[in-house]
């Protein structure tokens, strides 16, 4: 399962001690953060082939995601269909791209409906990884012992990777050490499944938290950092996007690890996951454009990108009803 | 794209995931223009375009080497006739009224605005980019001034004609930075432009018409090089030249102009050398991303030096490589600089610096790798004279002090980017580079309503701002400029031979109790003889000798500026009501003395009793003047927004040591009018009382004893005034030189400061001393401070 996935192995084998005094040396600028996402935002996109490879790209990296209060069986399993064949199967075969095994990463959802999801892949009898997020999602403002429970649940029901939020109350209280201890607690607890950690960026304050909680979780041994749930009322953008992605950089220049990076929330247009693509290539290079270092949180998004692939192989645009349903 | 290959194919792209191929932009706004006007563009001169008398032409080349247009050669008829123009149209556009005049520049910016993206694709095709925005915000700006020039700067008045010359490698902007405050207070202008910007700046002409302004305002000769600054420079009904370019063309313009032209003032930004200081409380990321833009980026107008705290070097460099590894070659100004460059960078590697590329510099081509160069010394040839290439030099400093040490030790001072996230750290360090602008955690910004004055050889230029505007404007009580043509003067000989210099002491006959006495100088705090020993006869108006005055020379300047030197920053820190306060003691002293002051004036101008008492009573009067302004004035005005979100800092900064020499009228009031300004302001000031009459000036050393200003604030030195006049011209430590003297000695001075530009400031000998207007002071106080605009970016 996730063959394609070469941190995996050294995802949960990485446990790296907490060093506090990169956490207090952390400055961030935020007119210049600002700055940097408007030069990226501004950057010219490709056109044509470009623009349709770099969609299909982005596709690729897509979490498809449902996590609302009325999820059921049935929904969810549409969820898994979609995210096996992402995009109509015609439109792939006129740009000869329908044997690249274009799915999207994974397929995201609540706890509870992961057996559901796990169900539904293996009658399909197609192997994509499914995620769950936990750890009293979206707040986390449940007891450290029962969000720990329901990361082993979610392992044990099939997750593959799991995404936990952190606890705000001590980034906000600036508990840096404390905080370390609780996501190596969620490390253990996920076994050899991909931990993302979700840093709730909207709660946070400043910058500075977000690129020193950033530290932490990857000390801690994350194998992501995920900018929001998609629940709090600032989002993935494109300048704390930049905070974080110089995070995992300067761990990477400090350790020679490398940790992926999910923003989330928010990422609905196509245009959108053009910039998100150009950003990781500008601030961390290629290997950050593969599902193995980066994720789009999303649930509208291949909607639209699967449109604007219409557009690119029919040169029209095409009515809803003419592309299948998630 | 066809001629590299097959397409590529989604596939190949899904893999590659590479960048699409740069879009080529649009040229057809620019292109149809050009087409408008047969690719073939004349002079603009009387609101019409017009061909060149000989008919020479030049050709405008894009990147590619394409020819964009040709552009006229300026003849001296053409010169003689755009200036010509020029003094006719200034009658009907000076006799506007402001809000005419900002109507005009007004629809000049919705004007701009229309027509920005012909604009812009016109400035890309000749190479010298420039955002259309800029120039909009640029006629937006003085449309306001226009309006409110008489309700905010009453008693001044335009100067009449102003040439603005600009060199090859400036922008559009540069211009159009002089052009409009030059229009907006009422001026005419001739424009000089580069050769690049000559097709841009003949568009902005063609808007101008559309927008309504009078023919023959705004007139543009074009021509290759300095010569044609030069011609028009020189001809006479010019009043005021701004020159913007580099040091050597200015030289060039100074020299060949001194005595001829009109003052001549120099913004030269051309090859500044920037200090980039980056300290350990920094937002690292940040800044290497700011300054891999600045120094690698599209617009690069200076050449840009890393200084980096040791403490945080490791992580910078690393991030710094990161960086470059993705960078790609970028064009050089010319296929010929690739030596010049190459030779820099083995330079450095010989030195022990490591040189970061993203790929070794090919053998040919006019591409350039972006280089970094890690670890040079301050004394490496990339740093001290850097070429034209993408190179950046990195140094690394120890403390904040050895940082602003590091960033003040070029002979420039444009600019420098500080970054800290400490805000005291930042503002202290703001306050000690000597540089015009400093961008706190950001870079190359600019807006006109901050003022900026040049620093060192940067220029003595200040713009932007209300500051800004003084340059075009004279008070409306002081006389307008009369031409006046160079004298034949030898300038290697000028003020070198001390005429007459005799010392018969037998002139007072055998009565040893009726021998003139022997004043000392003032030099450093020290009363003195001059260096040499010798002495002058100060003669009464009648021919009697009534003194001896010491008789210095270069060493007695040069002792006085030294001691200035060393007193100036104690000066310029101390508070300001504590320098007003030592004002308000030497009017005091000047009051409890004026007895002796008195006698002293009567006996050297023969004028009357009450005459005298009333010059010493003006001039005490104008010392308390002084201290009230520097205590309202000296701490500056305080914040002011941005456009962009954030503040600035507008501060007015002392020059440092400025040289006065003093005319023969009005001795005692002009030494304190001149001495008041250049000591509120917080700068110290080498004094050279007339050569005819130094009586009352050596007798006010006196008076400057007994009061609280520190000793060598003020120097007093008598003696030869052409003597003097060279000696203060030069010594490059003085900033400033304020002349009040013949014109042999103003021509000297103007030539001479082609060599290193000092402020100029030359009054004829009988200024207007007494008159109490505030436009008067408001011109002496522009001449004694600098502006340094502070950058304070927020979100």
């Amino acid at each position: 399962m996730g063959s394609w996935c070469p941190c995996r192995e050294q995802a949960y084998s990485f446990k790296y001690p907490s060093h506090l005094e990169w956490v207090s040396r952390v400055r961030v600028n935020h007119q210049a953060v600002l700055r940097r996402a408007q030069q990226i935002q501004g950057r010219k996109q490709g056109k044509n082939q470009w623009q349709a490879a770099w969609l299909l790209r982005a596709v690729t990296c897509i979490d498809l995601t449902t996590l609302a209060g009325d999820d059921t069986p049935s929904n969810v399993h549409r969820l898994c269909m979609k995210a096996m064949q992402p995009i109509r199967h015609d439109l792939l075969e006129s740009m000869d791209m329908q044997d690249k095994g274009i799915t999207t990463a994974a397929v995201c959802v609540y706890p509870a409906r992961v057996t559901d999801a796990v169900k539904s892949l293996k009658l399909a009898n197609f192997s994509l990884p499914v995620a769950s997020v936990a750890t009293g999602f979206p707040a986390g403002q449940t007891a450290m012992k029962t969000r720990l429970e329901e990361v082993r649940m979610a392992v044990e029901d099939g997750a593959t990777e799991v995404d936990i939020v952190i606890n705000r109350m001590l980034a906000l209280t600036g508990q840096w050490e404390a905080l370390y201890q609780e996501i190596r607690q969620f490390r253990e607890a996920c076994g050899e499944a991909h931990m993302k950690t979700i840093m709730a960026v909207g709660e946070l304050g400043n910058f500075t938290n977000v690129y020193k909680a950033s530290l932490v979780a990857m000390m801690a041994g994350s194998d992501f950092i995920k900018t929001s749930t998609g629940k709090e009322s600032v989002n993935a953008t494109f300048p704390v996007a930049i905070v974080m992605v110089r995070a995992i950089r300067n761990f990477f220049l400090r350790t020679g690890h490398k940790v992926g990076f999910k923003p989330a929330g928010g990422i609905r247009t196509a245009k959108d996951s053009l910039v998100w693509l150009t950003l990781m290539k500008e601030e961390l290079g290629d290997e950050w454009l593969n599902p193995s270092l980066f994720r789009l949180g999303a649930s509208t998004l291949l909607a639209d990108i699967e449109r604007q692939i219409y557009h690119y192989v029919t040169g029209r645009y095409a009515a809803y009803h003419e592309l299948p349903l998630a | 794209m066809a001629a590299r290959g097959p397409e590529k194919t989604v596939g190949d792209i899904f893999r590659s995931m590479e960048f699409g191929p740069a879009t080529p932009s649009s040229r057809a706004a620019a292109q149809a223009w050009l087409e408008h006007r047969s690719h073939s563009l004349g002079l603009f001169i009387g609101g019409e375009f017009v061909r060149p008398a000989d008919g020479q032409t030049s050709v405008v080349t894009d990147a590619a080497g394409g020819s964009v247009c040709s552009t006229a050669c300026a003849g001296d008829e053409d010169v003689a006739a755009a200036v010509a123009a020029a003094s006719g149209a200034f009658k009907v556009w000076s006799g506007l009224t402001c809000p005419r005049r900002a109507r005009v520049l007004q629809r000049l910016g919705d004007g701009l605005q229309r027509h920005s993206q012909c604009l812009a694709e016109l400035c890309e095709m000749t190479r010298c980019p420039c955002p259309a925005s800029a120039l909009v915000r640029l006629a937006q700006y003085y449309a306001g001034w226009a309006q409110l020039r008489d309700a905010v700067l009453p008693g001044w008045s335009p100067l009449g004609v102003v040439a603005v010359l600009v060199s090859d490698d400036r922008s559009l902007f540069a211009a159009f930075l002089k052009v409009f405050p030059a229009l907006a207070v009422g001026n005419a202008v001739v424009l000089k432009p580069g050769a690049g910007t000559a097709p841009p700046a003949l568009l902005m002409a063609a808007i101008f018409g559309e927008a309504g302004l009078p023919a023959g305002v705004f007139n543009i000769v074009t021509g290759p090089g300095v010569s044609l600054g030069v011609r028009l420079a020189q001809t006479p009904d010019v009043n005021y030249v701004t020159y913007s370019g580099s040091k050597k063309e200015a030289e060039l313009l100074v020299r060949e102009t001194a005595g001829s032209c009109a003052p001549v003032s120099l913004s030269l930004l051309t090859d500044a050398i920037c200090p980039f200081i980056v300290f350990d409380s920094a937002d690292v990321d940040s800044a290497v991303d700011a300054v891999m833009e600045a120094v690698f980026g599209k617009a690069r107008e200076c050449h840009w030096v890393l200084c980096v705290q040791e403490s945080i070097w490791e992580g910078l460099a690393a991030r710094l490589k990161v960086r470059i590894a993705g960078a790609k070659c970028l064009p050089l100004r010319s296929e010929s600089d690739r030596h010049a460059v190459n030779a820099a960078v083995q330079e450095a590697q010989q030195q022990g610096a490591e040189v970061i590329q993203p790929c070794p510099a090919p053998s040919s081509s006019s591409l350039y790798p972006p280089t970094v160069l890690l670890g040079v010394a301050p004394s490496c040839p990339s740093v001290v004279s850097p070429p034209p290439g993408p190179i950046l030099p990195v140094l690394s400093f120890r403390t904040a002090t050895e940082g602003v040490t590091l960033g003040n030790h070029t002979p420039h001072g444009l600019a420098a980017s500080v970054w800290t996230e400490d805000l005291t750290l930042a503002l202290e360090t703001a306050r000690s580079l000597s540089v015009g602008s400093v961008w706190l955690n950001s870079h190359s910004v600019l807006d006109p309503s901050l003022t900026v004055s040049g620093v060192k050889e940067s220029g003595n230029c200040t713009d932007g701002g209300r500051e800004g505007l003084f340059q075009f404007l004279r008070p409306s009580v002081a006389p307008a400029r009369s031409p006046s043509s160079p004298l034949p003067l030898d300038y290697g000989r000028f003020g070198t031979t001390g005429s007459g210099v005799l010392l018969p002491q037998a002139v007072g006959g055998a009565d040893a109790s009726r021998a003139p006495r022997s004043y000392p100088q003032l030099v450093g705090g020290r009363q003195c003889a001059a260096d040499s020993g010798c002495s002058l006869q100060v003669l009464a108006p009648g021919g009697s000798v009534i003194a001896l005055c010491p008789s210095s020379g270069r060493k007695d300047v040069r002792n006085a500026v030294e001691a200035a030197l060393k007193v100036q920053p104690g000066w310029a820190a101390s508070s300001v009501p504590w320098r007003s306060r030592t004002l308000r003691s030497l009017a005091e002293s000047l009051e409890r003395r004026g007895g002796d002051v008195a006698v002293a004036l009567s006996a050297q101008t023969g004028c009357s009793k009450e005459e005298a008492c009333r010059e010493v009573e003006l001039s005490v009067f104008r010392l308390s003047e002084w201290a009230a302004h520097c205590e309202t004035r000296a701490g500056g005005g305080g914040a002011q927004a941005l456009p962009q979100s954030g503040m600035a800092l507008c501060l007015p900064e002392p020059l440092g040591v400025i040289g006065a020499v003093l005319p023969d009228a009005k001795p005692l009031l002009s030494l304190i009018s001149l001495l008041g300004a250049a000591v509120a302001a917080g700068n110290a000031v080498v004094m050279v009382p007339s050569e005819k009459s130094p009586l009352p000036a050596l007798e006010f050393v006196q008076v400057l004893q007994a009061s609280d200003v520190p000793g060598g604030v003020v120097s007093i030195v008598s003696g030869h005034r052409d003597q003097l006049t060279r000696a203060l011209a030069n010594h490059s430590v003085v900033q400033a030189v304020w002349y009040c003297g013949g014109q042999e000695g103003a021509q000297y001075l103007q030539w001479a400061c082609g060599e290193s530009p000092k402020r100029l400031w030359v009054r004829s000998e009988d200024s207007l001393w007494e008159r109490c207007e505030a436009a008067l002071l408001e011109e002496l106080w522009a001449q004694a401070v600098r502006w340094k605009s502070v950058w304070i970016p927020t979100a």
